[in-house]
């Protein structure tokens, strides 16, 4: 008898082991969901808390770029030239004869001197419209119509390098503004130019270039990033449609290896005093889109380790001094040393001062790529899928100084000089570094394969607890997510009408914000209304709490992976506001034998529903980032209406993930629980 | 006896001389001897960054050709075209070195194989002589069974094999494959194939062909560095293991009998930053024994003929090939190598018009085929000898 049960059991276990392997493995998982999800969400945050420690240092892959191998050639003589300019522009600016017509013309003129190409692209202000159908495609500019409108005027010159084939093309652009030519910072401004020309006439008698210049000197009227937007628009997109006897003159020099974006920026008031000339490098362009690193490092390279000047990147000042920042710091530094003393080849350990800077630096890339606004005219590169980088230095002395500018110019040349041989010496397009990373320092970044890790731990407990509310529920019916699948339909053609609402607001010309804030906000309860009338309340007998719990995290999850590979710091930070309130939503009315951690739980599901809201979650986004005194929860109109100026997919996550995970969020809430 | 070292001296010089005068002609026909030399010249990388590359080839074909090798026996393969880079500073120059002192892509540089032409199996082919008929002589490597061959290569390798043109590899079986072909085919007496490459010598790893001497820039596991940077041109222009075997070289002359085994022990690991690996327990020779001109020189030979019809060249065939062998033994014997010539030239002086007399004599009797008339004049020669040396020494 015995060995025949003993017999019968090994059977037993047998077909066990013959079910697979995976289909246990997420048996276990669903079975043990809540200390899953605990477990994962600890673990991402400590991750993203861990990021700056794992940062690497930056390195040069690119075996072609050589940078640094060749000697800077710029002399005081291409300074002097450049200094002439300087003076030219000043004057016309001090005698207030139509600057926006004389300094083009006086820059061409230069640049022909040098023998180049040369030619003026006028544009108009693009319109800031809401264009819904307009998100990531390349450019929304309108053609433009220079009828009656007022026009800004960029100067282009090209040279042709005298051996190369002539497809390829290395673009510098110098900002500069003709409408505040005689103001404060006029010097420095003219400063771009002239820096830009010293390194131009360089180039028109260097032997070794293969690619060809384009010094596009754009005029900044509308701001840094529209005429440099305009003049590339032009430039990939052939106008054949315009009459024969327009004299318009556009000419190209072939496909871009890369776009330098340089500006010469005197700070008034220094924070601290500079021992050094320092360039501060902005790199973030579209939807968190980065310039290959290799581009970034060859900069950080030469400016450092030849030219000897300081590189900054954005920063998040606050943080440095937050106190909350500090003691991580000491805690991280504590705790690398003491897992050294465990094992010495573990060297994590990093100065408490080192990890608060990296922090308060990660912090800034990371607000700067899920805003999804280009941080420069650079962005507009990107647009085109051109690497390009912003760098705007400043001097150490003032410019006033006749010596101090020309050493100044003579530095800065020599940087660009260099920028530009170790991209001539480019043989493809740049590919071999990464895109996506986010910078703890100038020479510090954080690898897509790492800062990954956080997001996942975080994504991770959602389709698990998921499937474990699923199967927690009374009805064994299949398709019993089918009458949830309502409410969540309902809450989603909604979010769609919340997004295309301010189209048609924007089309009342002269609301002022608050009053088109307030018109979306009554337009979208509106429409909830409206919807709930004609499919019904979501509250409909069969919709089991659980269940629309679970729907609302699988729908969620799918919003934040489809938004990871759109712009993956946006889902970085959705994921910190959002998971929790999938996590936690328990609906009021529930009853639960254990009274205390049912009121902790309504606590926080509380504080969520404030918090989670768009509006708030923004505006705490913005507190933190810039300190609370200066957000207003009214401003949340402007700051839509910057990110869809600028077809930033964080809006549509915002609208289209965050708003109907927090509407469900709501619902669950409120569920009646009969 | 002791007294006289010069004598002595003189008595065994002309006892080889004799000795050989006689034996040679009669000895079964060794090994073929060498009679040519050729060199395979190879730079294997594109793109401008890999200037240093093409730089190192150049120069070593310059060296070659300044040490004898004509450029009809040079094979020079070059993957890229710097010289008309536009990236290059001086157009349509090649420089190894920052003084710019020497342009190496002057005039009179005949590139066989260029561009996309480099690639493995236009190397192979190479040398193993399986060309398609419309391939020019210029481009084939025509040696037969007495060629010294060099193959120097130089690129981006790694474990066991380097890199051709950023898209392929030769394999060391490859190269070993190839070189035991051109062995079956009689194509080569002797082969020196010399690497400069990262991981180098993993590339001999395979060969297994008799006659065959390697060298290579470094060991497994070690990189191969650049020399120096050129700051005018922009990029690194000569690889360290090129540079001192260049070093070396300029201190010869197509007449200097510096050994391979100088050379080779020439290389300081400190300078180079690697370990030179060379190999040769496929050499049957002694590397002190081999002069450096044997591979990078060529086989200085001239042959006097009385008359431009080879009816009347009987008479002179056999002084020739005594010339000749005499002069190698001359060459084999390095070390004192000075003092030789200078006894040699003391007692060609002194003796010039008996030996020629002797010697007419022989070649005369030499042509009867009786092998007894041959032993004959032989021991008449010993005893001939044997009167000079004590005449010599009393």
């Amino acid at each position: 008898m015995e060995v025949a049960e003993v017999e019968a059991e090994v059977e037993k276990k047998a077909t066990a082991t013959r079910s697979r392997l995976i289909v246990r493995l997420a048996a276990l998982l669903v079975s043990h969901s809540t200390l899953v999800s605990v477990v994962c969400c600890l673990a991402g945050l400590i991750a993203l808390l861990v990021l700056p420690l794992l940062a690497k240092n930056t390195y040069i892959s690119e075996n072609a770029l050589l940078p640094g191998s060749a000697n800077p050639v710029l002399s005081y003589q291409h300074v002097t030239q450049a200094n002439n300019l300087i003076m030219d522009i000043m004057s016309i600016a001090d005698d207030k004869q139509a600057p926006d017509i004389e300094i083009p013309k006086l820059i061409a003129k230069y640049m022909e001197i040098l023998g180049a190409e040369t030619y003026h692209h006028k544009f108009s202000q693009p319109q800031n419209q809401f264009h819904p159908l307009y998100f990531f495609s390349s450019s929304p500019n309108s053609p433009p119509t220079l009828a009656n409108l007022s026009y800004g005027t960029s100067t282009v010159g090209i040279i042709r390098a005298p051996r190369g084939d002539g497809k390829e093309a290395i673009v510098l652009v110098s900002p500069y503004n003709t409408q505040n030519a005689g103001g404060i910072d006029a010097s420095a401004s003219a400063s771009s130019i002239g820096l830009a020309f010293s390194v131009f006439s360089l180039l028109s008698r260097a032997t070794w270039l293969a690619k060809d210049i384009i010094w596009v000197a754009s005029d900044s009227r509308f701001g840094d990033h529209t005429s440099v937007s305009a003049w590339l628009n032009d430039y990939h997109n052939p106008n054949f449609i315009g009459d024969a006897s327009s004299t318009r003159i556009f000419k190209r020099a072939g496909t871009m290896a890369c776009g330098i974006v340089f500006k010469v920026v005197e700070k008034e008031r220094r924070e601290k005093y500079e021992d050094r000339d320092v360039v501060t490098l902005y790199a973030e362009a579209s939807n968190g889109q980065m310039p290959n690193l290799d581009l970034l490092n060859v900069v950080h390279y030469l400016a450092v380790h030849r030219q000897g000047i300081r590189v900054r990147i954005g920063m998040f000042g606050g943080l440095v001094k937050s106190h909350l920042v500090r003691v991580l710091g000491e805690v991280m530094q504590q705790v690398g040393r003491f897992a050294r003393s465990l094992n010495p080849d573990w060297r994590f350990e990093m100065p408490s001062s080192e990890y608060v800077e990296g922090t308060a630096t990660l912090a800034s890339s990371i607000y700067s790529q899920a805003l999804g606004v280009p941080t420069g005219p650079h962005g507009a590169f990107r647009d085109y899928q051109v690497d390009a980088v912003t760098l705007e230095l400043s001097p150490r002395f003032s410019l006033k100084n006749e010596h101090t500018r020309l050493a100044f110019l003579l530095k800065g040349g020599r940087l660009i000089e260099g920028t530009v041989r170790s991209v001539n010496n480019l043989l493809e397009k740049f590919h071999q570094s990464f895109f996506l990373y986010f910078l703890t320092a100038p020479n510090k970044f954080v690898s897509v394969g790492v800062y990954m890790i956080p997001f996942a731990f975080l994504v991770a407990p959602l389709p698990i607890i998921a499937a474990s509310l699923f199967n927690l529920t009374s009805n064994r019916n299949p398709w019993r997510w089918l009458h949830t699948a309502k409410p969540l339909l309902i809450t989603h053609t909604w979010s769609v009408v919340v997004t295309l609402l301010p189209f048609y607001i924007s089309k009342i010309s002269d609301l002022p914000s608050t009053h088109c804030m307030l018109t979306w906000a009554g337009g979208s309860l509106m429409a909830l209304v409206i919807l709930y009338i004609v499919f019904g309340s979501p509250y409909s007998k069969h919709v089991e709490w659980r269940l629309l719990k679970a729907v609302m995290i699988a729908s969620v999850s799918i919003g934040l992976c489809l938004m990871s590979i759109i712009n993956f710091a946006t889902a970085q930070i959705g994921a910190l506001f959002v998971v929790p309130m999938c996590l936690f939503a328990l609906p009021i009315r529930v009853k639960t034998n254990n009274s205390l951690i049912r009121s902790m739980v309504m606590t926080c599901n509380l504080v969520m529903a404030v918090l989670g809201f768009p509006v708030t979650a923004v505006a705490l986004m913005q507190g933190v980032i810039k300190g609370f005194g200066t957000v207003s929860i009214l401003e949340f109109w402007d700051s839509m209406k910057f990110l869809w100026g600028w077809n930033s997919a964080t809006y549509l996550y915002l609208v289209l993930v965050h708003l109907p995970c927090w509407l469900l969020f709501l619902h669950i809430l409120f569920h009646p629980c009969r | 006896m002791a007294s006289d070292p010069k004598g002595s001296q003189l008595r065994r010089i002309l006892l080889i001389f004799f000795s050989l005068s006689i034996i040679l002609p009669l000895s079964s026909p060794s090994p073929t001897m060498h009679n040519n030399n050729w060199a395979v010249l190879v730079c294997t990388s594109r793109f401008w960054f890999n200037y240093r590359h093409m730089a190192n080839t150049l120069s070593l074909y310059r060296t070659v050709k300044r040490l004898g090798i004509p450029d009809e026996r040079i094979i020079l393969m070059l993957a890229d075209d710097m010289a008309c880079n536009a990236r290059n500073n001086y157009p349509a120059q090649v420089f190894n070195n920052e003084n710019h002192q020497l342009n190496l892509y002057g005039d009179n540089v005949e590139v066989d194989y260029r561009g996309y032409e480099v690639t493995v199996e236009n190397f192979l082919r190479v040398l193993t002589g399986r060309h398609e008929a419309s391939v020019p002589r210029s481009k084939r490597l025509l040696s037969d069974e007495g060629s010294h061959i060099l193959l120097y290569m130089t690129g981006h390798g790694g474990n066991e094999f380097l890199k051709f043109q950023d898209t392929e590899e030769l394999q060391s079986h490859d190269l070993a494959d190839a070189v035991k072909q051109m062995k079956e085919k009689n194509r080569f007496k002797e082969l020196l194939i010399m690497v400069d490459t990262c991981q180098a010598a993993t590339l001999f790893s395979q060969l297994q062909s008799p006659g065959v001497v390697a060298i290579g820039s470094s060991m497994k596991g070690e990189n191969s560095y650049s020399h120096h940077l050129d700051p005018d041109v922009g990029v690194s222009v000569v690889d360290r293991f090129t540079f001192y075997t260049l070093a070396f070289f300029e201190r010869l002359d197509m007449y200097s009998n510096a050994s391979l085994n100088s050379l080779f022990t020439s290389y300081d690991p400190t300078l180079l930053m690697s370990t030179a690996y060379y190999r040769t327990d496929l050499y049957e020779r002694p590397l002190n024994m081999v002069p450096v001109t044997n591979f990078f020189g060529s086989v200085m030979k001239t042959i006097p003929t009385d008359s431009a019809y080879p009816g009347f060249l009987v008479a002179h065939a056999s002084e020739y090939a005594t010339i000749s062998a005499e002069t190698e033994t001359a060459r084999v014997v390095l070390e004192d190598e000075a003092d030789h010539s200078k006894t040699y030239d003391q007692s060609e002086k002194g003796l010039q018009h008996i030996l020629d007399e002797w010697l007419k004599l022989l070649e005369g009797k030499l042509g009867v085929k009786d092998p007894e008339v041959l032993v004959a004049y032989g021991l008449g020669s010993m005893v001939l000898l044997l009167t000079i040396s004590t005449w010599l020494s009393s």
